[in-house]
């Protein structure tokens, strides 16, 4: 009795697979240049923070709207995304009619106009004439911080990838670990740039979510990509050097498939709970965590299988066949090449049946 | 394989239920009137600013001064003792050596009502130098300053012309200081010298003899508090400059503990919806892999929470509690890579017992390897963004607080994922599959025998 399994042809189709993600990202690449462009939080970029002073307690959600539909009516604002936060003035001799803060976040250089912050400060005070709002302080803040950050968080992933590359390539030297290594990290590029794009598809500033999303997805795909090696290099070992790599590759990938979906499965149940409930709660800093977590472990996964193992048989044949000419000064390629086929369509059939190890 | 025993399953099992019980309730007793904490547990988890609230100020040289690197180290140094001797462990202090910036932030909350943070920031901006100046004038010649102490105390004694006792600050010269003191008195016998810290005057005695004991004591009207606050900044050391605040705020806890409350109920479903989902696909050693889950679990929280107290308790912020929620989606992958393995071999017609021994040891491989990338990413984290900051050299020294807990519960859970997931997970399921009962390979999820 054999064990009912896939049988996917996930070598075969990875064209298919290469276009859906190149399609994807260009796409999502047009869309980032032409009309949607990278929101980034204050943090990286710099900008203007302006602060009004209140009193009494009106609704945060009322400031925001009144706020928004200004800046609407303002040329030079009117794609701007602000941020609010609220605080309460510690300054000794505060009186109670400018205790309450909230600061507006202008990412970017722009400078706000003198006369652009008036239009808001009239607009806060017709909308609360008892809350005495006043425009308190307007300030530049530095971006030369966040720059330093993002690519201190590069060098850190970078040095990730590396040491990652001699990592597998050790311990999968039988199989070639070194390309199996770099096809990983491949499929790591790949994640980040699609979560990349959930952030500026979905208008989530870059800020440390994005960070934090990134290396989540980082581990979680390599994990993936690891499992499948580990299945692709026990079956080398038992099948011996016969087997076609697209073959042995195609059957390792189909061997973990069950693990591959349920690992997926309790995965998205956590981070779905999360974003169910944040979603009901209304928590948006949480909500710009889950999603993107959510939609990068989906391309987490489906990059492990679609794009590092088919990637890697690719290069695999290449180099292969390289080695093959070397050896035979070109001649005999042609015999081997056929060989291999009429092998890799013998596996074919067998293929079917022969699922116990 | 040895074999395992069968009560080995309810020792785990009993063990992961103690874990999970003391590290989400804690022990606590009490001792006299004192409450005592002997092991803590959730509600002594410190909420990070985002859940808390905070206050931050970006402190800055005055006047324009051009600090180097070796004074920026040393105000940070001071600014760490200073805010220690306020008793507040939990802060951040960020400074930027290249634009002459230091951050602090703390964790405070507006509702705290015995903590003054406006004092606490303009405390930490000041010089505090102490200093000894002959006359009662502040541009008078500085005798001693604060260098020659060697050691400061709040102590209480009684006052020299009456019978009432009073607060005073005790000081403890070096060598240097004893004999500069020495020749101060002897110079100024007779005369008053005045003691100042930075522009304010704390007391200005006259001098009646010279005086070589090594010690002097301030008076003033202190309180227990004041002197005790001036004794720590004598301490703590002057800063070589004096420093501004840039800007200062508090931090409203944006989030919550509306936040909080959403972050409990999102893992307990996610809790109940993984359990069901192993029992259904997995049956037996879907059962296992929960009790396992658990206990992973457990081992986050008791790390965060300082229930092991060669680990201090870590700040707890939302992000680092929707990572740990994410891990109880992980956590389960090591159960389901050797379940499947076994459900393999089950296929194939061998012994239940035979086909576990192989689906653990088949698996392990992926499980080690798949780990091991996963902790390189985490100690490559910890060492960038943490204190040891391997890379200072490029980027200056600034941790980051955020990426920094995230390495950290991400290799807590890998680490409890070994003991959890794969060593513990396997003791049970050797042990449960002694039982005549559960030798049924449909439990394992093998086909109808």
């Amino acid at each position: 009795m054999m064990r009912q399994r896939f049988h996917i042809d996930f070598i075969g189709k990875a064209k298919i697979f290469f276009c859906i993600s190149l399609g994807i990202m260009l796409v999502s690449l047009i869309l980032n240049l032409v009309c949607m462009p990278a929101l980034v939080d204050i943090q990286f970029t710099g900008g203007t923070i302006i602060k009004y002073n209140y009193g009494g307690e009106p609704a945060h959600k009322n400031i925001e709207k009144i706020v928004n539909e200004t800046l609407k009516g303002i040329d030079a604002l009117k794609n701007e995304k602000v941020d609010f936060s609220y605080s309460e003035n510690l300054a000794a001799g505060a009186d109670d009619s400018a205790k309450h803060i909230v600061a507006l976040q202008f990412t970017g250089n722009k400078a706000v106009d003198i006369s652009h912050k008036q239009a808001i400060t009239d607009a806060l005070q017709k909308g609360y004439p008892k809350n005495d709002f006043a425009e308190e302080s307007s300030t530049a803040v530095d971006a030369s911080k966040g720059a330093n950050f993002f690519l201190k968080c590069i060098i850190a992933v970078a040095m990730a990838a590396v040491i990652m590359i001699l990592y597998v390539a050790l311990r999968f030297r039988k199989i070639g670990g070194l390309s199996a290594g770099v096809m990983a990290v491949v499929a790591l590029i790949h994640d980040l740039i699609i979560v990349y794009f959930v952030f500026v598809l979905f208008r989530m500033p870059l800020n440390d979510n994005f960070i934090a999303v990134v290396l989540m997805i980082l581990g979680y795909s390599l994990n993936d990509t690891i499992v499948i090696y580990d299945r692709v290099r026990e079956n080398r070992r038992k099948s011996g050097p016969k087997v076609t790599t697209a073959e042995l590759v195609n059957n390792s990938v189909n061997q973990c498939f069950t693990r591959t979906i349920c690992t997926s499965i309790t995965t998205i149940i956590a981070i779905g709970s999360v974003l169910v409930v944040s979603l009901i709660y209304g928590i948006s800093s949480i909500i710009s965590f889950a999603l993107p977590m959510m939609i990068g472990l989906v391309s987490g996964s489906y990059s492990s299988i679609c794009i590092a193992c088919p990637l890697w048989v690719m290069w695999k044949n290449h180099s292969d066949k390289k080695k093959a000419e070397k050896k035979n000064n070109g001649g005999s390629t042609v015999k081997k090449a056929s060989k291999k086929k009429a092998k890799a369509a013998k596996a074919d059939t067998t293929k079917k049946e022969s699922v116990s190890e | 394989m040895k074999k395992i025993g069968k009560p080995v399953f309810f020792i785990v099992f009993v063990l992961i239920a103690a874990l999970a019980y003391t590290s989400i309730f804690g022990i606590y007793g009490e001792n006299g009137d004192f409450d005592v904490t002997y092991i803590k547990g959730l509600s002594d988890i410190r909420w990070g600013i985002d859940i808390n609230g905070g206050v931050e100020a970006v402190f800055a040289p005055a006047d324009g001064i051009d600090a180097d690197e070796t004074q920026m180290e040393d105000v940070k140094g001071i600014l760490d003792s200073r805010l220690v001797g306020q008793n507040i462990t939990d802060y951040e202090v960020y400074p930027d050596y290249e634009h002459d910036r230091i951050t602090i932030r703390f964790p405070w909350k507006s509702d705290e009502k015995d903590y003054d943070p406006d004092a606490a920031i303009a405390e930490l901006a000041s010089t505090s130098e102490l200093t000894f100046k002959g006359g009662t004038d502040s541009s008078g010649e500085v005798l001693l300053s604060g260098k020659d102490v060697k050691r400061a105390y709040a102590s209480y004694q009684q006052t020299n012309n009456s019978s009432s006792y009073e607060y005073v600050v005790g000081l403890e010269f070096n060598d240097e200081g004893r004999e500069k003191f020495k020749q101060a008195t002897a110079s100024y016998t007779g005369k008053q010298i005045s003691i100042w810290m930075d522009d304010e005057l704390l007391s200005a005695p006259s001098v009646s003899g010279t005086i070589d004991s090594g010690s002097a004591v301030i008076t003033g009207s202190f309180t227990s508090k004041t002197a005790t606050a001036l004794a720590n900044k004598i301490n703590a050391g002057a800063l070589p400059f004096k420093l501004t605040v840039e800007s200062y705020g508090t931090i409203s806890p944006s989030l919550g503990s509306n936040a909080l409350q959403a972050m409990g109920i999102a893992s307990v479903v996610a809790l109940a919806l993984i359990c069901a989902f192993m029992l259904i696909i997995y049956r037996l050693p879907g059962l296992i892999a929960f009790i396992a889950l658990i206990g992973q679990l457990s081992i986050s929280i008791a790390a965060v929470s300082g229930y092991f107290p060669l680990f201090p308790s870590f700040t707890m912020t939302i992000p680092g509690i929707a990572g740990l929620i994410l891990s109880i989606g992980m956590g389960v992958d090591a159960n389901i890579i050797t379940a499947e393995r076994i459900k393999d071999e089950l296929w194939t017609g061998k012994t239940l017992d035979g086909c576990i021994r192989n689906g653990t040891k088949g698996s392990f491989t992926a499980i080690f390897d798949g780990n091991v990338t996963v902790i390189i990413v985490a100690v490559i984290l910890i060492l960038v963004f943490g204190p040891a900051n391997i890379l200072s050299s490029l980027f200056g020294v600034s941790t980051t607080g955020l990426i920094y807990a995230f390495g950290y519960t991400l290799l807590v859970g890998v680490i409890s994922n070994f003991i959890m997931g794969v060593a513990a997970s396997r003791l049970m399921l050797r042990s449960i599959s002694g039982y005549k009962l559960l030798k049924n390979k449909r439990l394992y999820g093998g086909a109808k025998s």
